[in-house]
This record gives C-alpha cells, sequence and structure tokens, in this order.
C-alpha cells in the first residue's frame, strides 16, 4: 500500500544527497569533517564545489532562557551587539568590509540558541574567518555605552514594526506569559520588554559575553567552495588562541505543567477576530515531538489538511488557520490558531477546531494520511537542503542539540517510526481541550461593547 | 509560529507591489582587482595573536550557462536548463496575464483567476488535486505580478511526469466552478479588508495610487478593492482565464535534473492538448501611465491610530525593466538603500537607530517604472526621519556616489547572480521573469557586463536623472495626530488625507 510507495520515494529523495556528497552510505548524507580545536570550539567543513561560493555559521548555545531577571529581551540585544565592531574593526567595519567582497550576513536569537552566519564569494573566507574569531575574542571586552545604546534603540524599532505595529503581532508577546510559569525561562518572549532592554548595561554586555560567547560554548561550520587542508590551517591561526573557559551550565528549565483552561482577550487594530490555542508540548527530540509534527501536517497543510478541509472549505468558518510545533530544548508548544471569516463568533470556531482535535485524539489516522503527512515533511527537509547556507544552518543546529552534525538522517527516522497509534497517543495527552491557554484577539472599535468576548 | 528574532528583516529589501524585484545579477567577465589588506589603524601595539585583516586573492569567474528555448508543437515557448548535481526539477509556467491587464472596473481579476487555477483542474476537485500535490512532497505556488501570473512546482527528478500532469492540469483545463469560486471569492474579500490592518500593505497601495493614479494599469493593487472585488463574477474570471491564459503566450520554464528528450516527452502529453482561442491574443495595456508630476500629491498621510511607527516612503517614477538606464540604476540603488552598508540604512538605522531598517528599490516592470525608499520609524521622530531619508536622496543625486561605493557595488553585483541562481527554483522563476519581461534569457549576464563597466561619472548623471526628489510624493502611514505637525516642517504644503485604499472609498468591513 503507501506504505511502499511512500518508502520509494524515500528512496529517490535520500539518492540526490547521496549524488551530491562523495559518500557510498545508504542513509541521508551531508558530508563533513567535524574536530575540536585544544580551547573547545567545535569546528564542522563542509566542502561544496558547486559554486564559487562560501558561508559561514557559528551557533552559540545561548538564547532568551539563559537571561536573568530584569533582563528580557538580552540574548537578542547582544546578537545586534556582536555586529558593533572591537579595535581591529570598528564600528561598521564587520559589514562594510564583508560587502565590499560581495558578501552579506545575518543572525537570529531564538529562546535557546543564537546563530550568526556570513556568506560570501569563495576568495572572501579569510575575512570571515578573522572577522568571526576576531569578534568571538573581543566583543565584549572592547563594549561601550554608544555601541549599546545604539541596538538597543534599533532593538525597540525591532519590537514596534515587528510585533507591535503587525495585525495580530501582540498575540507572541502575550502568549509564553500565559503559557510558562514566571519561574520558567520560557516564560517572556525572545523579544523581551522596552523597560528590560532600557535596563540593560555595559556591564551586562561584559559579563554576559565572558560566560556565555567562549570557545566551549560555540559551534562553527565552513560550508562551500574551499580547500580543507589550508582551511583547518587558517581556523588554527585564527581562532587556535583565543583562552580556552569552563563550559558553562545552562540553566534550569522547571516542567511546564498547564492543568486547567487559562482565558484572556487582547484587543487589536485588526477587522477579524482571531482564536489562538496553546498548549506546552513535548520538548525537541522527546517522544511526541515528531508526532505533533506531523498532526501539524495533517491539521493544516494543503487543502485536503483536516482544519482547512473543515474550516475553510467545508464551512464557510475561518479566513486562515495555521498550526505549529515549537520544538525548544525544554520549553515547547503547540499551537493552533485561526481568525474568523466576518460574522462568524470565536465561540463557533473553537467548537470547529475542538471537534478536529477531539477527532484526531479518538481516532487513529487513517495509513494513507499519515503516509502523505510523511511525505511532505521529510520532502521539504531534504529540499531545504538544496541551499549552502541552510544546509550548513542544519548542520550547525544538529550540533547544537544534539552534538552531532550528521544527525539529519536519524532525525528522519523519528518521523519515519511514526504510527498512527503513537501520533494518538501524543495528541491526546498534549492537546487536551480541558487544559490549555485560549486566547482571543478581538478589533478594537468592538472590544468594549463584546463584554465578555470569549 | 513563535518565530526566531533576526538581525534584519529577512526580505525587507524588496519591494513587493511590482513583480520586478531586485536585479539580480551574473558575475560577467572581469574580476576585481584583489582587495589590499592594510593593516587596520587601531591595531593594538602589542602583537595581536589574530593578526592582522588578510589579504584576499581574487575572485573566481561563475558562467550560468544560458538556457536551451525551444517551442512546443502548440506554440508553447520552452526555455530549458539541464542541471544534474541533485535530482531535483523546477517548473515555472508564466504567462503575461498579470494585473496590469485587469479590466478597469475589475481590478483584481487576474490575481483571482490565478486563484481559481487549482480549485479543481482536470479529473481532480480542489481537495483532490491538493491531496495529489502533497503526495509528491511539494507545494503548487501560483503568483500574480503586475506583468504576470505563475505557476510553479519543485519535485524529484522521478516525480516529473506526474508534476507536469499537474501544472498541466492547472494551467489548461482549470475547472472553476461555482462552489469553489463563492468561496475563493469570499476570502479574496475578507482578505482586502484585512489588508488595511497592515500598515506596510496599505503603504503599497497607497505608493501605487499616488504614483501611477488609483485606477491604472500599474496604480491600483495587483489584488484589487473591497468595493470592486464584490462585483467580480465567476463569468468575469472565464472570460479573462480565456483571453489571457493561451499557450502561444505561455512560457515554461524548467530547470534541474531532466533532458530536453524528457521534456519534451512530458509537455507533449500534458500541455500538448492545450489549445489556444481562435481569437487573436489581447491587446497589451497601456503600460506607461503614470500621474503628472504637477499632478501628484506632495504628501500624503493615512491615519493610523495609536501606531507605534509610521511607514515613510519617498516615491517618484523610475525606468521599464528593458531601458539601458535599468542595470546602472541597481547600481545606484545598492549604494542608496539596497544593502545593509548603504546610505540609507547607515543613517536611519545605524547612526540615528530611528528604525529597525530603511531602504531604497527601483523596481523594473515591463513598462513604467518606480523608485520607492522606506522605512518604518518611531512616530516621535517620522518629521525628523523624513528629512534625513529625503537629504540622502537629494546628496546622491547632487553629487554620486564615492569610488568605494563604487567598488562595493560592483562586488555585490558579481556575488547577487551566484545566489540568484543557486537553487533550482529560484532559477526557474527569475527566468521565467525575464521571459514575461519580455527580456532574452542570458539579460542578466549582458546587464552584469554593463554595470562591471560602470563608471562614476555615468551613475552620477543616473542618480541625478532618476533620484531627485523635487518632484517626488511622501508617503506617510502613522497616527495622524501624533505626525502631521512634524511633517510641517519638511515643506511639503498641507498633506492629502486618504485611507487605506488610497484616494478610493473606504469600504468598512461588514460584520
Amino acid at each position: 500500500m503507501n506504505r511502499r510507495a511512500l518508502r520509494d520515494g524515500l528512496v529517490a529523495t535520500l539518492s540526490w544527497l547521496l549524488l551530491a556528497s562523495a559518500g557510498d552510505a545508504s542513509a541521508l548524507d551531508v558530508p563533513f569533517q567535524k574536530y575540536a580545536l585544544p580551547n573547545g570550539l567545535t569546528v564542522i567543513l563542509h566542502e561544496d564545489h558547486t559554486l564559487p561560493m562560501v558561508t559561514v555559521n557559528v551557533v552559540y548555545r545561548v538564547g532568551s532562557r539563559y537571561e536573568e531577571q530584569g533582563r528580557t529581551g538580552f540574548a537578542h540585544l547582544f546578537e545586534h551587539l556582536m555586529f558593533m565592531g572591537t579595535r581591529r574593526a570598528p564600528t561598521k567595519m564587520f559589514d562594510a568590509w564583508m560587502e565590499k567582497e560581495g558578501g552579506w550576513n545575518n543572525a537570529w536569537t531564538s529562546e535557546d540558541y543564537t546563530d550568526y552566519f556570513d556568506v560570501a564569494p569563495a576568495h572572501a573566507l579569510p575575512l570571515l574567518l578573522w572577522l568571526e574569531a576576531d569578534r568571538m575574542s573581543a566583543l565584549g571586552h572592547e563594549m561601550t555605552l554608544d555601541k549599546l545604546d545604539a541596538q538597543r534603540d534599533v532593538v525597540r524599532n525591532e519590537r514596534r514594526q515587528t510585533s507591535e505595529n503587525q495585525p495580530y503581532g501582540k498575540v507572541e508577546l502575550r502568549l509564553p506569559e500565559l503559557l510558562f510559569p514566571p519561574d520558567s525561562p520560557y516564560h517572556h518572549p525572545v523579544i523581551g520588554s522596552h523597560e528590560d532592554l532600557q535596563a540593560a548595561t555595559v556591564d551586562d554586555v561584559k559579563s554576559f559575553f565572558g560566560r556565555w560567547y567562549v570557545p566551549t560554548n560555540a559551534s562553527m561550520v565552513v560550508a562551500g567552495d574551499f580547500d580543507p587542508a589550508q582551511t583547518r590551517a587558517l581556523i588554527e591561526r585564527s581562532f587556535g588562541w583565543i583562552p580556552a573557559q569552563a563550559p558553562p551550565q545552562p540553566p534550569p528549565i522547571p516542567p511546564a505543567r498547564l492543568d486547567h483552561v487559562v482565558r484572556e482577550t487582547i484587543q487589536d487594530n485588526v477587522q477579524l477576530p482571531k482564536v489562538v490555542m496553546a498548549w506546552p508540548s513535548p520538548d525537541r527530540y522527546a517522544l511526541g515531538d515528531a508526532e505533533l509534527d506531523l498532526a501539524r501536517v495533517i491539521l493544516d497543510e494543503g487543502k485536503s489538511s483536516r482544519l482547512f478541509k473543515a474550516l475553510v472549505y467545508e464551512h464557510d468558518l475561518a479566513q486562515e488557520v495555521k498550526v505549529s510545533q515549537n520544538s525548544r530544548d525544554g520549553g515547547s508548544d503547540f499551537e493552533v490558531e485561526a481568525i474568523a471569516r466576518p460574522g462568524v463568533s470565536l465561540e463557533q470556531l473553537e467548537t470547529a477546531i475542538d471537534g478536529e482535535l477531539r477527532r484526531l485524539a479518538s481516532e487513529p489516522v487513517p495509513a494513507e494520511e499519515l503516509a502523505r503527512a510523511k511525505t511532505q515533511f521529510e520532502t521539504k527537509f531534504v529540499q531545504r537542503l538544496e541551499s549552502l547556507v541552510e544546509r550548513a544552518m542544519v548542520l550547525n543546529l544538529y550540533q547544537a542539540t544534539k552534538g552531532d552534525p550528521g544527525y539529519a538522517e536519524r532525525d528522519l527516522q523519528r518521523y519515519r517510526a511514526v504510527t498512527p497509534a503513537s501520533l494518538q497517543h501524543a495528541v491526546k495527552s498534549t492537546v487536551r481541550l480541558d487544559a490549555r491557554v485560549v486566547l482571543h484577539v478581538v478589533p478594537k472599535e468592538k472590544a468594549a461593547g463584546e463584554g465578555g468576548a470569549r | 509560529m513563535r518565530p526566531v528574532v533576526f538581525r534584519l528583516a529577512l526580505g525587507a529589501l524588496c519591494l513587493s507591489e511590482l513583480s520586478a524585484c531586485g536585479g539580480a545579477a551574473i558575475v560577467g567577465t572581469s574580476p576585481p582587482p584583489a582587495p589590499v589588506a592594510s593593516a587596520p589603524a587601531a591595531a593594538p601595539q602589542e602583537t595581536d595573536r589574530l593578526g592582522p585583516r588578510p589579504a584576499l586573492g581574487a575572485a573566481r569567474d561563475v558562467r550560468v550557462p544560458p538556457p536551451v528555448v525551444f517551442k512546443t508543437a502548440n506554440s508553447v515557448t520552452v526555455w530549458l536548463v539541464e542541471r544534474h548535481a541533485l535530482p531535483l526539477v523546477s517548473v515555472t509556467i508564466a504567462l503575461p496575464a498579470g494585473s496590469a491587464s485587469d479590466p478597469a472596473d475589475r481590478p483584481g481579476l487576474a490575481h483571482l483567476t490565478a486563484d481559481m487555477l487549482d480549485e479543481g483542474a482536470g479529473d481532480l476537485n480542489a481537495i483532490a488535486l491538493s491531496a495529489a500535490v502533497s503526495d509528491l512532497g511539494t507545494t503548487l505556488s501560483i503568483d500574480t505580478g503586475v506583468d504576470a501570473s505563475t505557476v510553479s512546482m519543485t519535485v524529484l527528478k522521478g516525480n516529473f511526469p506526474k508534476a507536469m500532469r499537474i501544472l498541466a492540469d492547472v494551467v489548461a483545463r482549470p475547472r472553476m466552478e461555482a462552489r469553489d469560486f463563492k468561496r475563493v471569492s469570499d476570502l479574496w474579500i475578507n482578505g482586502l479588508e484585512q489588508r488595511q490592518d497592515d500598515p506596510d500593505e496599505v503603504a503599497r497601495v497607497v505608493i501605487g495610487a499616488a504614483l501611477y493614479g488609483a485606477r491604472t494599469p500599474y496604480g491600483h493593487p495587483r489584488d484589487g478593492y473591497v468595493a470592486d472585488a464584490r462585483k467580480v463574477r465567476l463569468a468575469d474570471v472565464k472570460r479573462f482565464y480565456a483571453n489571457q491564459w493561451r499557450p502561444d503566450r505561455a512560457v515554461a520554464v524548467v530547470v534541474g535534473d531532466v533532458t530536453r528528450a524528457e521534456v519534451e516527452s512530458a509537455l507533449g502529453a500534458t500541455l500538448g492538448s492545450w489549445k489556444a482561442v481562435a481569437t487573436p491574443a489581447p491587446p497589451e495595456p497601456d503600460l506607461s501611465s503614470l500621474v503628472p508630476a504637477a499632478q501628484r500629491p506632495r504628501l500624503v498621510v493615512v491615519d493610523r491610530a495609536d501606531a507605534p511607527q509610521s511607514v515613510i516612503a519617498v516615491v517618484r517614477d523610475g525606468v521599464s525593466a528593458g531601458s539601458p538606464e535599468a542595470p546602472l540604476l541597481d547600481l545606484v540603488n545598492t549604494a542608496l538603500g539596497g544593502s545593509f552598508t548603504s546610505r540609507l540604512n547607515q543613517n536611519l538605522r545605524e547612526d540615528k537607530h530611528w528604525t529597525y531598517g530603511a531602504f531604497t528599490a527601483f523596481t523594473h516592470p515591463r513598462g513604467q517604472g518606480a523608485f520607492v525608499a522606506r522605512a518604518s520609524v518611531f512616530v516621535e521622530v517620522t518629521g525628523k526621519a523624513l528629512k534625513e531619508m529625503l537629504g540622502e536622496l537629494e546628496n546622491i543625486a547632487a553629487r554620486g556616489m564615492t569610488e568605494e561605493e563604487l567598488s562595493k557595488v560592483k562586488a555585490q553585483d558579481r556575488a547577487d547572480l551566484v545566489q540568484t541562481y543557486e537553487i533550482v527554483g529560484g532559477t526557474a522563476q527569475r527566468l521565467a521573469q525575464l521571459f514575461s519581461l519580455g527580456l532574452d534569457p542570458s539579460f542578466d549576464v549582458k546587464a552584469s557586463v554593463v554595470r562591471q563597466g560602470a563608471t562614476l561619472q555615468v551613475l552620477a548623471e543616473q542618480a541625478k536623472a532618476h533620484i531627485d526628489v523635487s518632484k517626488a510624493t511622501v508617503v506617510v502611514v502613522g497616527p495622524k495626530d501624533k505626525v502631521v505637525r512634524q511633517l510641517a516642517e519638511a515643506g511639503l504644503g498641507d498633506p492629502v488625507f486618504w485611507g487605506p485604499e488610497g484616494p478610493m472609498p473606504t469600504a468598512r468591513a461588514v460584520r
């Protein structure tokens, strides 16, 4: 049956990466060499000579869950400060020198990790490594209030632009607070509060740098068109002298439990109301995590998905639906969101959503439907690796989360192993109708009159 | 989803209204002189273990092989790029049926028509069609820009024939049934009502109306207006489809691990039965319309009460994709507002900290293009930020760019190509865009040669001619009670107040 079709599909899927690599293995394989410098920096080299480009990806195992009391948003603010320069590369020169060679860069911060990536024509690799080594060794020591103030204001404008001034954007600011208890490091959003961003000091920057931005807490992928022997030597010269330091201890994560329904209504500058439901869910790679990823596909991917079909296609209830399993080290959440069509109440929408969630928890998913979800998930997973920048990021995230850049194949095995019974069990134990956050977003002008809009 | 938080807004450098976004560049002939490393001026006195900034070798040339071009028996143009490194194939089918082809009283019709294509096609209803796409592990993307509509898919090599079957049904045999139309149309109208919630979307709509006129081929939003949308019927869609979607106007761009024989066979078996209607192809819309500078409003304000930021934009006319000036203006744009180190972003973000990012773009559509500078700024500094923005534009228009900037933007131009043509999907979409713009398949290579030969003087002339802001229009989407006072100092006269659909009467959601 479809199981077989799926297997054939997967063989085809996997073979292209084998072709891409020199490998003769029988599984998903992005070839790499991994080693550590004596100071503890993990280095991963991935050669691909298809195009004359390179990327350097550096992950530091620190994110917003590592922040101190009263310093929400600091890990991400720090990420911005990493571009503010040192004595060797004065303010603005990190970007200027990179762009001068045709390169560019970006970075992101999550609750658990901070990732920096540079992309450039192959000839510029020594510059990229030099710039990364420079800031890894000197950034915190050379911090000033001017640099901090500059990015503090940029970040506050980022908060305004991407959350406060976006329709429904306030949800992501509020949801973590409702979902995780005050003593949880996942209680606040990555972007943080204006108040805490204002409170950050230069000393905070120095101590955060000294604690988390150390070689043992970092891993670096170099990917693309380079000579491995020369590059190894260059990496040793550039990073090897940076002093070793004891690996930092990540803060503990108290388990998040929600045993009742938490409801809240917020007002926003929107035309149509929205309901957001959220549950604390299994940690990244834990039992149930892959199941909920596939539950997400079954619920919202494509017109044949269950929530789309029930709420958008067959009944005129929702303008859009969206489901996500946001996997984190110790504070994952599963979310279902829907925007109501005009004239439809959020109660109607909730009833319809609950019906589909109940069905998923009470009946095993037909094999064909699960097979389709796996195909969708796995093909997307593999296609992501076509881009060099994405491939480097994937290698480094597996290193950061699993200590193994080559974990992709084993990661995929988690998804292949999902059964109708295991999926049903994961939904039943996580997506509980009697224990969840239910957040309503209602149009501003209507909020007053609606009273207890729930 | 709780997103991770980025240093830069991804895609912020791309203007959404017009289809030609950014100039793809191809590394051409001459490599740049090797950059000379100098000891950093502020190097510490004692021995630095890291050492000085390294000297770099020369950039390597890149060759981008042009596609093989041929036609099928029923006159579909095919652009094929064979790339055998990975067993992936990407297909984009494009037609010059963009929003510029909308009937004057049916803005958004091209968009809605494209949206109806995958609501059931051939033997499959909408759900079955979507399931068939999912079974290939892929998604079907449908998009309508000002000049073209496109349908795309990327699949594993082995699924190419199946993917072609679905794509061919979608473009040649859409069902267009009433039940599906009702849903798609309702969602469309609701989406237009929601559009007014998003300040960037409002700015997009207002910019188009101010520059081109609210009821012109390029001036109305691609997705239409609320009031007109309510009048669109299924018969309109069917008529538009029959006139516009025909094989003699289509290109199929195929990129990936596939041979010409395989492509001919798959296209013959799937698109071969697609017949053009007997009527002649529809006439090209008038793509030159532009509100005369003297009649454009100087300052448009759209009130967004309580907003913490204002979207500010400076907009004026630009040039078409085929204009010989277009490639040169892309270089000027990179220096002015097209990259992180550009003048405008450095000023407003890195020096003043008033924004998360500021950018500029020349849109290069098939017809009359535009220039836009844009940023979302903290409300309290709306007036000051606008002044700085205008100042940067005036400055580059008056003095051109520096030697150092010229070297940077040429390097960026060479590097862009590699990334534009890196993955099969991006390659197929860029080539389909070139076709839709009426440009030849090696346009990017030739444009890059022009750019690499550009001199400071030529670019200064371009900047002077095309970035002069004396006749530009300023658009501000922000809280009226806070911004109007600040704008008084800009010397732009009294603002014109428009709604979220520009000068169109605002249609509020009916609830």
